[in-house]
């Protein structure tokens, strides 16, 4: 019997993730550019579930974003703007609109 | 005024009970009387202080009077290196400088890199101490044994990087034989926010430390690469300290960026964060129609032809020289901007252009003053010309519009000669605001001490805010977190908690001096303390620790802060003036706002420090503990 094909949740929506310079090597990218990614959720999902979604697709991404269970030191997480921690918390939901950012971590200058 | 340099019972490189690394020789110099000599200090006292900032804190506190000023005699300029400095770990060519400064009239603890430290090693001496006033205009050479000061007044009137022209051309050095500072013609004319320049491209630059040099009549330092030997205690395992220092700064995913790339990925990455100080604070977001794909970091490399510029041992590709690729200046070779002078010679004036930056960015070390305070100056002059507060008239006939590279220049070239209206602006935002007065004083960014901030919009970055308003040394005392769960800390915290970022700040403290005071860049410093440890160790004989290199830091902040407070410079000028503290108007930190918990954040700071709220002082017990129990005596009775 074959399985039932994959149905969409009707209300599942596209986030827009950009993923900039040195971050971008970690998802197929030269390292050099800022990519513009797009990651389909389901109502509820949170942003820790669309990161693993994400390192799911890109697993170079798994080993330098996450340590102990939490985010690492090396990427910034940032959503609409703000930085994790600011507007949203690693399990806040995500809803239509919503912008997330990759950002390397700045240590000089 | 050739004088042989006369020893004073030195004991010299090899002594058995001297660690390894340390050359053991402080150079002392009075430029008033001539006298040359040197001084050394004991084991113990070089684990204490290192070199660097460590022991130009030392220096300064001791020798220089609470009720003098920068332009004093009795003020000490020590450039002084440290352990590691000539070592073969990348990045062993460091400068501090460390003085009485020009802008707060306080402690200045200030960082260049390039190969002087390395050559100072290399003829023997971990620091040079200058005092005194020459009676005219001299420059200070050195060869191994040989420490003359010479006749100046060819030099005067050149700029940085002739100055090192012409020395090389008269002494018979090139390349990397001869290591020249010199704080060019803003020195001369002590303009406040004169810096130290050398080896075309690199600047100690805070707190007017270049005026420093200029009162004293001293136009540069030249040291030929001497001939001494500079022996590790343990050569093997500095060398594999080096390779683990470099492997973790080439592969570590945060600093890879570096190692590649230097600090040329700033620009992009701070303007998402609303850090990117854009038209002196006036806007947080990007001007319509800049293409910030030329703003990444591999595309303001490749916008120009280029070739490595590695300081001592450096294997980075960090430091490059550039050929202009267009404009009225195609052609000329320059020094590939950091960070800060995209920033200060750049965004925040208004100046989108890299090539038009990059230009401007060189012109500016070869006047000789800092890039911050040149972008927070003229960005601040060009908001008040936009307004009317200032004319062209007042302006020498410039017209300063945002944006205009050569119109800053022009300004540029009035300060530094102090002519018309550059005579105000050349005293630093701060006087030069208070000065004017009204409506303009109320668009300038600085400190109530005296300084400005470096190269970013720190109302989107709590931590350098805090820091910039409270470290003693002219400028920052932590520096960026730098694997921060080495310290207990979080690897990531929100930026606008003002609980997090006093944490952050106190249990970072100290961090930039011990840095400072290694003799190494503080970029090839960025890996974990314990890996530093490792190079200490291997160089020094010593067991030197983590907890101890903390000790260290705070040891140098508790020296530097007890300095300010016995010349008067106490909590209430540890604020921002209105408009860097301020609320951004737009961008991604429009939300927040400094005012509302600055005080919370320093009383915290304070009390995780030790620090008196009410003085400023370190408190008595945090002395002690420290092993500054003279300077407890002094400060508390």
């Amino acid at each position: 019997m074959c399985p039932a094909p994959y149905q969409a949740n009707a209300d599942a929506f596209v986030v827009k993730v950009e993923v900039v310079s040195t971050v971008s090597q970690f998802v197929g990218g030269s390292g050099h550019e800022a990519l513009a990614l797009q990651v389909t959720v389901e109502p509820g999902d949170t942003v820790r579930t669309l990161l693993q979604q994400l390192c799911g697709r890109y697993p170079r991404l798994r080993a330098v974003l996450w340590e102990g269970g939490g985010l690492g030191p090396h990427i910034e997480v940032v959503v609409n703007d703000e930085v994790l921690g600011v507007s949203h918390q690693l399990d806040s939901p995500l809803k239509p609109g919503d912008r997330l950012m990759l950002l390397g971590q700045y240590v000089g200058g | 005024m050739s004088r042989d340099i006369v020893h004073q019972g030195v004991q010299q490189t090899g002594n058995q009970d001297m660690p390894g690394g340390i050359a053991g020789q402080i150079l002392r110099i009075d430029l008033g009387s001539g006298r040359i000599w040197t001084e050394t200090l004991t084991p113990r006292e070089w684990r204490i202080y290192l070199g660097g900032a460590g022991l130009g804190a030392k220096i300064l506190y001791e020798e220089v009077p609470p009720d003098s000023n920068w332009d004093d005699p009795e003020n000490r300029l020590v450039l002084a290196t440290g352990p590691l400095a000539g070592l073969p770990v990348w990045g062993t060519g460091g400068l501090t400088v460390v003085t009485r400064g020009a802008l707060t009239n306080g402690a200045t603890s200030t960082q260049a890199n390039g190969f002087f430290g390395a050559c100072l090693k290399y003829s023997g001496y971990d620091a040079i101490v200058l005092q005194g006033i020459s009676p005219k205009w001299v420059y200070l050479y050195i060869r191994d044994d040989q420490v003359e000061l010479r006749d100046a007044a060819h030099l005067l009137g050149r700029d940085t990087w002739e100055t090192q022209q012409s020395l090389e051309q008269e002494l018979g050095y090139r390349g990397h034989q001869l290591s020249v500072y010199t704080s060019g013609i803003a020195g001369e004319n002590l303009v406040r926010f004169s810096a130290i320049h050398g080896d075309y491209g690199h600047v100690a630059s805070k707190n007017g430390c270049g005026a420093v040099m200029g009162v004293k009549k001293l136009k540069a330092v030249a040291i030929v690469r001497g001939s001494r030997a500079l022996h590790a205690r343990d050569p093997n395992g500095l060398m594999k300290a080096a390779e683990v220092i470099s492997h973790d700064l080439e592969t570590n995913p945060t600093t890879r960026g570096l190692y590649q790339l230097g600090t040329l990925q700033g620009v992009v990455n701070l303007s998402k964060l609303g850090a990117l100080p854009i038209k002196n604070y006036t806007t947080s977001v990007i001007p319509a129609g800049v293409d910030m794909a030329q703003w990444e970091g591999q595309a303001l490399r490749d916008g120009f032809d280029h070739r490595g510029h590695q300081c001592n041992a450096c294997g980075m590709h960090h430091c490059h020289q550039q050929v202009l690729a267009r404009g009225k200046h195609k052609g000329d070779i320059v020094d590939e901007p950091e960070y800060e002078g995209w920033s200060g010679a750049g965004w925040a004036i208004g100046c989108t252009d890299p090539n038009a930056v990059s230009w401007l960015n060189t012109q500016i070390d070869r006047a000789c003053v800092d890039v911050n305070e040149f972008g927070w100056l003229v960005g601040w002059c060009m908001e008040c010309y936009e307004k009317g507060y200032f004319t062209r008239e007042q302006l020498g006939g410039i017209d300063l519009k945002w944006g205009d590279a050569e119109a800053a220049n022009a300004l540029l070239q009035m300060i530094i000669r102090r002519q018309g209206f550059g005579d105000v602006l050349a005293e630093g935002v701060k006087r030069a605001a208070e000065h004017v007065g009204g409506e303009a004083q109320k668009c300038a960014i600085y400190t109530m001490k005296g300084n400005t901030p470096r190269g970013h919009d720190h109302r989107a970055r709590w931590e350098e805010l805090l820091d910039t308003c409270v470290g003693s040394g002219g400028s920052l005392e932590t520096g960026p977190p730098v694997e921060p769960t080495e310290m207990g800390l979080p690897a990531r915290t929100n930026p606008f908690d003002h609980k997090a970022v006093s944490k952050n700040v106190s249990t970072l403290m100290g961090r930039r001096h011990l840095e400072d005071s290694l003799g190494i860049c503080i970029f090839t410093s960025r890996t974990k303390i314990s890996n530093l440890c490792l190079a200490i160790n291997a160089a020094t004989g010593w067991e030197f620790s983590v907890e101890e290199a903390q000790q260290f830091g705070r040891r140098v902040a508790a020296l530097l802060r007890a300095f300010n407070v016995r010349s008067g410079i106490g909590p209430e000028l540890e604020r921002p003036s209105e408009r860097y503290g301020s609320q951004p108007v737009d961008g991604p930190a429009a939300a927040h706002d400094p005012r509302k918990i600055f005080d919370a954040m320093v009383e915290d700071y304070y009390n995780a420090l030790g620090y008196d709220r009410a003085t400023g002082k370190p408190l008595p017990e945090l002395l002690r503990a420290l092993g500054l129990g003279q300077v407890a005596k002094d400060l508390w009775g």
